[in-house]
C-alpha cells in the first residue's frame, strides 16, 4: 500500500487474477457441461428405446415382499427403500462398534508380549483381511444357514427360551424400547445434562482445591437418578406431546408462500452472515487485510449459493412444500410418541421364542432375532473391518514415541494404566482419520448383502428396478443415499477428529 | 473498505446475472437443439434407431450375440465339453441359422435374471434366450420387444413331502414358511401377490443366484422354493435328494408365457425371429425334421412348405432380408419345435401340455406361410 512501484499492467491474458478467476469458472462450466451431455445423451437414448423416466414407482404399490425388516410387505417404493435403508443402517451402526472394539483389542494384542496372543491376533488379521469380503459373507451365510442345527419344534436350544441358534437365523435375548421409552428418553437427555454440569463443577472444584472430587463417580450418580425418576416419572414428559401437535398445526396453518419467504431469506441471511464473518476474520488490528484472488472466490461462492438458494425456494414450491410436509410428518411423529396417560416400563425384556404359524416352526417376533442373511453380512463385515482396524491401531500405538512408555515406566505407572492415560490418547489422534476411512468401508461394504438376499438398499432397489425398469431412477437413489451416508459418516469423524487435534497456538 | 464490499457485492450480483441467463439460453436451446441436431445424433445410439439395423447389425458381425441362462438344466446349461445347450439355447442357434445359415455362429452370454434386461438396453446382446415372462411392463414399459412363446410354463412351488406335502397341497398350506425364490423375476411378484390375496403370511427370501436358494431348500432354511413349473421339474430331476420332494399346486399360480425379447423399434429383426420361431411350429405340424427336411426341400409337398423352405420361386424369405433357404437351415440344423422339445425337456419329465401343436390341444399355432 504504501510502497507505489512504478507499475506496468499486465496484458489481460497474463493477468494472474483473471487467469485464476478465468479457470474457476471454466472448469465449472466444464463440469457442468459435462453432466448435461451425459444426462441429455441418456435421455434421449431412453427416449428413443421408449424407456418411461419418471418417479411414479415411488409411490405405487410394487407388488413385493420384503425378506425383513420394518415393512415387509411394502406398499409403496418408498417404503421399499425405507426398508432396505434401515436394515443397512442396523448393520453399519451395530457394526462399526463391534468391528472398532474388536479392532482395538486385537490390535493392542498383537503388541502383546504374550507370544500366543500375539500370533493369535496376527493370524486373526492375515486371515481375515487377505481372503475377499464377498467369500467371507457367503461363508458366514452358508455356515448359519447350511450347517446350523436345523429348527424342529419349539424346544430349539442351545438353551431354549434364551438363545436359539438354527439354520432358520439366530435369535437372543434383547431389551425393546416400549410405547413409553420416548417419554423416558427426555427424562435420559436432561441427565446427560445435568450430569455433564456435575462433572464440569466438581472438576473445577477438583483444580481449585487439589483434593479428590470424584467427577466421574457424581457424574454417574446424577445421570442415574434422572433415568431412575424417569423410569416411573415419564408420563409428566407425556406433555411435550401438546408442544409437539401446536408446532405441527403451525406448520400446518402458515400458508406455503410464508414458509418460501422464511426459507429464501434464511438462505440469504445465512451467506450474508458467512460473508460477514469471514471479513471479520480478516481483519487485523490494522484494518481489513488485502484480500486474495481465493478470498473474492470464496465470498462470491456463498453469496451466488444464498441467492440461488433464494431463488430455488420462491421459484420452486413444490420444494418447500416437500420440506413443510416432511416437517410436518416428523413432528406428528413425534406428538404420536408422546402421551399424558401413557404408563408403564419404557424398557422390557423380551426373550426368544418360537412360534408354528402352520406346519413350519419359526423364530417367533419376541427376541432379537439374526436372520442367516444379517448374521453373514454382520460378522463378515465386523471381522474384516475389526482387521484393518486392529493395523490402525497397532501402527498408532507403534507411532507414538517409545520415549513416553518409558517416562510412563520411570514414574511407576502400571502397564494397563500406561497404555490407557499416555499411550492411548497421543495414538488415537493418528489413528483417526484412517478409522474413518475403514467406517465409510464397512458402511459400503454392506451392499455386498445382495449376495446373500440381505434387503439392504442395492437388493431391495434390485428387485424393485427389475419389476418396474425403472433403473436410472434407482440408480440415482442409491447414489445419493451412500454419498449421503458417508458425507455423514466422514461428517462425524471429521468434527471429532477437529476436537481431538492439538490446540496450537 | 465499505466501498470494497459494495464492489464485492456488485461483481457478484453481475457474474450471477451473467450466469442466470447463460443458463437460460442453454435450456432455451436445448428442445428445438434436439430436433435439429436429431440426424448426427443417430449414430450414437446404434441399437435404438431405426437407422441402424439390428438385422443388418447382426449380419454384419457375422455372429449372433444370444443371452441365455446357464444354470437351468433343461433350458440353458453347459455340458460336460463347456458348450451351452438346452431349449432357449437351441432357439438361438435357430435364428442363428436363420440369419447367417449357421446354427453355431452365435456368441452366448451367461446372464442373471437381474442383469438380463440391461443386458438388451445397453446392445451387449441382441437377442434374449432366457426363460424369460412375457409381461405387459416388459412389452412396453422396459423399451422391449416378445416374439411368439415358445413355452407356456406356470409358477408352481415345491415342497418337501417329509415335510407333509403332496401334490395336492394348496396354496393355504404354506402358512408361516419361509419361501425361497429367485430375485428379479416375475415369481416373486406373483407368491407374493398370491399369498396376500388369500392372507397367507410368509416369508419370502429372494436370491440372485438361484443355486444358493436352492441350497438353502435342501438345508430346510427355506422351507418352499418357488419357480416356474418347469425349472422346478428340471431341479427335481437332476438333483439326488429329488425323490423326496414335490411339486404343487396341480393348477400354477400364474401364467409364465416364456419366449425370447430384444429391444424396441427392431421390426424386421423382429419378425425374422418370429417367423423363425413360426417354422419351427409349422414343421412339426407337417411332420417335416431334421432327417426328412433334405427330401421336402427336393420335392415340396405342397406350395406352403415350398415357399417355407425356399425351394419354390415365391417364397418370401428374400424380401425380409434373409437367404432363401434360411427356415430349411433352421429345420435342418436345430430341428423342428418338437424335436428340440424332446430333446431338451423330455429327459426331465416335462410333458407337452399346453406346448403341443393346435391341432393336438395345445397353443402351437403357426401363422401361414404365404
Amino acid at each position: 500500500m504504501s510502497i507505489v512501484a512504478p507499475q506496468t499492467k499486465p496484458p489481460i491474458w497474463r493477468n494472474g487474477t483473471v487467469l485464476k478467476w478465468a479457470a474457476q469458472i471454466g472448469v465449472f462450466a466444464g463440469v457442468a457441461a459435462l453432466g448435461w451431455i451425459l444426462v441429455s445423451t441418456a435421455m434421449a437414448n431412453m427416449r428413443a428405446q421408449g424407456v418411461s423416466f419418471d418417479w411414479e414407482f415411488l409411490t405405487d404399490p410394487p407388488g413385493i415382499q420384503l425378506a425383513e425388516g420394518i415393512f415387509t410387505r411394502p406398499a409403496s417404493g418408498l417404503e421399499v427403500f425405507a426398508t432396505g435403508i434401515v436394515n443397512m443402517l442396523r448393520i453399519t451402526v451395530s457394526g462399526i462398534v463391534a468391528a472398532t472394539f474388536l479392532g482395538v483389542v486385537i490390535g493392542i494384542s498383537r503388541l502383546s508380549s504374550n507370544w500366543l496372543l500375539s500370533k493369535l491376533s496376527t493370524f486373526f488379521i492375515e486371515t481375515i483381511r487377505n481372503i475377499p469380503l464377498l467369500v467371507q459373507i457367503v461363508f458366514w451365510f452358508f455356515l448359519c444357514s447350511l450347517f446350523f442345527p436345523a429348527l424342529n419344534g419349539v424346544d430349539a436350544g442351545p438353551i431354549p427360551g434364551w438363545l436359539v441358534v438354527t439354520r432358520k437365523g439366530i435369535s437372543l435375548p434383547w431389551i425393546f424400547p416400549q410405547q413409553t421409552f420416548w417419554q423416558w428418553l427426555v427424562f435420559v437427555a436432561a441427565g446427560v445434562v445435568a450430569a455433564r454440569w456435575m462433572v464440569r463443577r466438581r472438576v473445577r472444584q477438583l483444580e481449585e482445591t487439589g483434593q479428590n472430587t470424584h467427577p466421574g463417580r457424581y457424574g454417574f450418580l446424577v445421570f442415574v437418578a434422572f433415568a431412575a425418576v424417569g423410569w416411573w416419572a415419564h408420563p409428566l414428559a407425556g406433555a411435550l406431546g401438546w408442544v409437539w401437535q401446536l408446532l405441527a398445526g403451525i406448520v400446518a396453518t402458515v400458508p406455503l408462500i410464508g414458509w418460501q419467504l422464511v426459507l429464501g431469506g434464511a438462505a440469504v441471511f445465512l451467506a450474508a452472515r458467512w460473508i460477514f464473518r469471514f471479513l471479520d476474520s480478516r481483519r487485523t488490528p490494522a484494518g481489513l487485510a488485502r484480500l486474495t484472488d481465493d478470498d473474492y472466490f470464496r465470498m462470491f461462492l456463498a453469496g451466488a449459493l444464498g441467492l440461488i438458494g433464494a431463488g430455488v425456494f420462491l421459484l420452486v414450491p413444490g420444494l418447500t412444500d416437500l420440506i413443510a410436509r416432511v416437517t410436518e410428518f416428523v413432528l406428528r411423529f413425534f406428538d404420536a410418541k408422546f402421551d399424558f396417560l401413557r404408563t408403564g416400563a419404557p424398557l422390557a425384556l423380551g426373550r426368544p421364542s418360537i412360534v408354528t404359524p402352520g406346519r413350519f416352526p419359526q423364530i417367533g417376533p419376541t427376541g432379537m432375532t439374526l436372520t442367516p442373511a444379517f448374521f453373514g453380512v454382520w460378522v463378515g463385515v465386523t471381522l474384516y473391518t475389526a482387521a484393518f482396524i486392529a493395523e490402525i491401531v497397532r501402527g498408532g500405538i507403534l507411532a507414538v514415541s517409545r520415549g513416553q512408555t518409558e517416562a510412563g515406566l520411570a514414574l511407576g505407572l502400571k502397564r494397563g494404566r500406561l497404555l490407557r492415560m499416555i499411550v492411548l490418547p497421543q495414538a488415537f489422534r493418528i489413528i483417526l482419520p484412517p478409522m474413518g476411512n475403514q467406517y465409510l468401508n464397512l458402511a459400503k461394504n454392506t451392499s455386498l448383502g445382495i449376495a446373500v438376499a440381505y434387503a439392504e438398499p442395492i437388493q431391495v432397489g434390485q428387485t424393485l428396478f427389475n419389476q418396474t425398469g425403472d433403473t436410472i431412477q434407482v440408480f440415482v437413489l442409491w447414489m445419493a443415499f451412500y454419498l449421503a451416508v458417508s458425507l455423514v459418516l466422514s461428517s462425524i469423524v471429521n468434527w471429532y477428529n477437529r476436537k481431538l487435534a492439538l490446540v496450537e497456538r | 473498505m465499505k466501498t470494497r464490499i459494495v464492489v464485492v457485492v456488485s461483481i457478484l450480483a453481475m457474474v450471477l446475472a451473467a450466469c442466470g441467463t447463460g443458463a437460460e439460453e442453454t435450456t432455451t436451446t436445448a428442445p428445438d437443439g434436439a430436433t435439429t441436431v436429431a440426424p448426427p445424433d443417430s449414430g450414437t445410439t446404434p441399437a435404438a434407431q431405426t437407422g441402424s439395423d439390428l438385422l443388418e447389425t447382426v449380419k454384419a458381425r457375422g455372429t449372433l450375440n444370444c443371452g441365455v441362462n446357464e444354470t437351468l438344466p433343461g433350458f440353458g446349461t453347459k455340458d460336460t465339453a463347456g458348450n451351452f445347450v438346452g431349449f432357449d439355447v437351441d432357439f438361438c442357434r435357430a435364428v442363428a441359422a436363420a440369419i447367417l445359415g449357421d446354427a453355431n455362429a452365435v456368441h452366448y452370454e451367461s446372464l442373471t435374471a437381474a442383469a438380463r434386461f440391461e443386458a438388451i438396453s445397453s446392445g451387449l446382446i441382441d437377442v434374449l434366450s432366457r426363460n424369460t415372462t412375457w409381461t405387459q411392463s416388459r412389452d412396453t414399459d422396459l423399451g422391449t420387444d416378445f416374439a411368439e412363446t415358445t413355452y407356456y410354463d406356470g409358477q408352481q412351488l415345491m415342497a418337501k413331502s417329509a415335510d407333509g406335502f403332496s401334490s395336492a397341497s394348496t396354496l393355504n398350506d404354506i402358512e408361516g414358511a419361509t419361501v425361497c425364490t429367485n430375485a428379479g423375476t416375475t415369481t416373486e411378484k406373483n407368491i407374493s401377490e398370491a399369498a396376500a390375496a388369500l392372507g397367507v403370511t410368509i416369508t419370502l427370501n429372494t436370491f440372485e443366484d438361484f443355486n444358493i436358494a436352492m441350497e438353502n431348500f435342501k438345508s430346510g432354511a427355506c422351507d418352499i422354493l418357488t419357480t416356474d413349473g418347469s425349472g422346478l421339474v428340471s431341479k427335481k430331476a437332476t438333483d439326488p435328494d429329488g425323490g423326496g420332494w414335490v411339486i404343487f399346486p396341480s393348477v400354477p399360480i400364474s401364467k409364465e408365457p416364456l419366449g425370447l425379447l430384444w429391444i424396441s423399434n427392431q421390426s424386421r429383426f423382429g419378425d425374422v425371429v418370429r417367423w423363425t420361431i413360426f417354422s419351427m411350429f409349422y414343421a412339426e405340424e407337417r411332420g417335416i425334421t431334421a432327417a426328412n427336411v433334405d427330401a421336402e426341400a427336393a420335392a415340396p409337398r405342397d406350395g406352403e412348405i415350398g415357399r417355407m423352405l425356399g425351394a419354390s420361386d415365391d417364397e418370401v424369405q428374400s424380401k425380409m432380408g434373409l437367404p432363401k433357404d434360411a427356415f430349411y437351415q433352421v429345420i435342418k440344423q436345430v430341428g423342428n419345435y418338437g424335436e428340440v422339445f424332446d430333446r431338451n425337456l423330455r429327459p426331465l419329465g416335462l410333458e407337452r401340455g399346453l406346448n403341443d401343436l393346435w391341432t393336438n390341444g395345445g397353443l402351437l399355432y403357426s401363422p401361414p406361410f404365404r
